[in-house]
């Protein structure tokens, strides 16, 4: 790990060149929820080759842009299309853009995915907000030589997810009348889904959805110190002893269906979080 | 020395056992190595027995976070620092210092690791695993592991000591036996006796000896470097573990590879509430295991004094 502190550096120096704002939050947009950069006032844009170190993103509807601007009169920076692990890449190359995040000025990590729900409570299309993770990918972004200047070495996970935000989303969802969970995401490697038996595993170890993102994100936000709120887009639900066969263009159209709700969430903790801020200034 | 080091090494055993045919129950159950598949020994090893001829260890012992001060009570103590044997890797976390004392402990000779490489520190399950290999190589009949913990059951508290005797190994990686000839499938893969029951069961006996209680635990070993979120810490529970940490796995299972019997004793540092969140410091957890340090020290002594002493053979 100790050659990313230069890295970041780097990277940071050249979004600095066209942008100068210090962000508020920095934001990851998941699978099928790109739509919601149609919402910020873009003040500067990079496509993800132009940036020292980025990794391409290769996924299904992930675009692989950086946008920098206004989110209502907050200014971000936002991932449009992330990185996977199951595209081959090491933990610490995909959470790179976290550490870039935190050193332009971002406190506030929001991160989005779509995922499969496991609690026969959910429904498709319907919104979580993560209230813990469970990392099940055999991996972790953290290993290697600690650099303390970006972080402790034992990094504390009892509160990764804001419980403030978590409170704030819902009650935006309750007076906007968005149906909103909260509950426990666990991340696999991917990439293949799940079969039958693992979704059983998953839920009786404690999970309500389960992803392929995510926790490596936040992990390196506790790491850096940033507040973290996390949204998962349930776009199958994924019921073991009723399960079908999964559908990518069915879930992306979910997704993009769920789309203007996240963005309302999202934008709404956003704002009231800054004015939280400001106040305390 | 040759390259036949590892079988002199057995050899010795064999000749002490001869000498002492009462000592045979300490180490009466050793899983069958054969020495003609037996593994090359690795250059540390040789690089060791070549400077101390006369040095025989009968007990190898691995200290873990916080518990490194028992090394202090090895008397006429050569230390040498990792960075000075050939093929060691050395490791960068506070609480560690990296060195290998070579020692009496109560008038038995022990190998002590003082300082392990963690995976979390990115090396390599082999790398990692070279300082414990050349210790185990150079004869021991017992290897006494000890490592800081989480709890996850409520039966046990903070600064408690406890004796590991089964484990769930959580780091996506397994050991590959260092022996060539071994390509799984044979006895050695066989992990239900990786802990000693018979030792297990001395170590009880001598712990209530000293006045404690020395519950069993299954130990879970994950990658780390950062704590557990309350929902794996459910999650780990649910798998049927008691406690959580980010080592010891890798090594019971080669000692059980090489054949030896391993002893793991465990300071619980906290028990994790998951419906309480509550911040894990670093310093909190060495912390807690200088406390249990109070009775993890005597045992691990008394157990060196009762069945390796030299001067002691009532047992």
């Amino acid at each position: 790990m100790l050659d990313l502190y230069d890295k970041i550096q780097e990277a940071c120096a050249l979004i600095r060149k066209s942008w100068d704002h210090t962000p508020h939050a920095g934001i990851i947009l998941g699978t099928g929820l790109g739509p919601l950069v149609s919402k910020i006032d873009v003040q500067a844009e990079f496509d993800y080759a132009q940036i020292p170190h980025f990794l391409r993103s290769t996924a299904t509807s992930h675009r692989g842009r950086l946008i920098c601007g206004l989110l209502g009169q907050v200014p971000v920076v936002a991932m449009e299309g992330r990185f996977h692990m199951y595209e081959g890449y090491r933990l610490d190359q995909i959470t790179l853009p976290v550490r870039v995040m935190k050193a332009l000025g971002a406190e506030l990590l929001m991160v989005s995915n779509a995922c499969g729900g496991m609690n026969p409570n959910f429904q498709a299309g319907d919104i979580m907000l993560i209230e813990d993770h469970i990392n099940l990918m055999g991996a972790n972004p953290l290993i290697g030589i600690n650099d303390d200047r970006l972080g402790p070495r034992f990094p504390d996970m009892s509160q990764p997810y804001d419980p403030v935000l978590i409170k704030d989303a819902l009650s935006i969802a309750r007076s906007a009348d968005i149906v909103a969970h909260q509950g426990v995401f666990v991340a696999v490697s991917g990439p293949n889904l799940e079969t039958r038996a693992e979704y059983r595993f998953l839920r009786q170890i404690g999970a309500d959805v389960v992803g392929m993102s995510t926790v490596p994100e936040v992990i390196v936000a506790v790491h850096s110190q940033m507040r973290t709120v996390g949204f998962s887009v349930i776009t199958d639900m994924c019921l073991p002893d009723a399960l079908e066969a999964a559908d990518v263009a069915k879930i992306i159209a979910v997704a993009n269906d769920a789309e203007p709700r996240l963005t309302t969430l999202l934008s709404g903790v956003l704002e009231r979080d800054a004015k939280r801020n400001a106040q305390r200034r | 020395m040759s390259s036949n080091a590892t079988q002199n090494a057995t050899h010795n055993a064999a000749e002490r056992l001869e000498r002492h045919p009462r000592e045979s129950s300490t180490i009466s159950h050793r899983l069958p190595v054969r020495p003609d598949i037996a593994p090359e020994p690795c250059a540390a090893t040789q690089w060791i027995q070549n400077r101390h001829r006369s040095f025989r260890p009968r007990i190898g012992i691995v200290l873990g976070s916080g518990l490194g001060d028992l090394a202090e009570a090895i008397e006429q103590p050569t230390k040498i620092a990792y960075r000075d044997i050939p093929g060691f890797p050395e490791p960068k976390v506070a609480g560690h210092s990296g060195q290998l004392v070579l020692g009496l402990l109560e008038g038995a000779q022990v190998a002590v690791l003082q300082g392990r490489c963690h995976l979390y520190e990115g090396w390599s399950l082999e790398e990692s695993l070279r300082p414990l290999r050349t210790v185990l190589e150079l004869g021991i009949e017992l290897l006494i592991l000890s490592n800081a913990s989480g709890g996850i059951t409520p039966r046990f508290h903070s600064g408690q000591v406890v004796a590991i005797d089964s484990h769930i190994n959580w780091l996506f990686q397994s050991t590959k036996s260092p022996n060539p000839h071994d390509s799984s499938g044979s006895i050695l893969m066989r992990h239900d006796r990786t802990y000693d029951a018979r030792w297990l069961a001395k170590a009880q006996e001598t712990a209530e000896e000293l006045g404690f209680a020395l519950p069993c635990a299954t130990y879970l070993a994950t990658l780390g470097p950062n704590y557990e979120t309350r929902a794996e810490y459910r999650a780990f529970g649910r798998l049927g573990a008691d406690i959580v940490g980010m080592s010891t796995v890798p090594e019971s299972i080669l000692a059980m590879q090489l054949g030896i019997p391993v002893l793991a004793f465990s300071v619980v540092t906290n028990v994790a509430n998951p419906d309480i969140p509550t911040a894990t410091e670093h310093n909190d957890v060495l912390a807690w295991s200088s406390m249990a340090r109070s009775r993890l020290e005597p045992l691990v002594s008394k157990i060196a004094s009762k069945y390796f002493s030299t001067t002691n053979r009532n047992h």
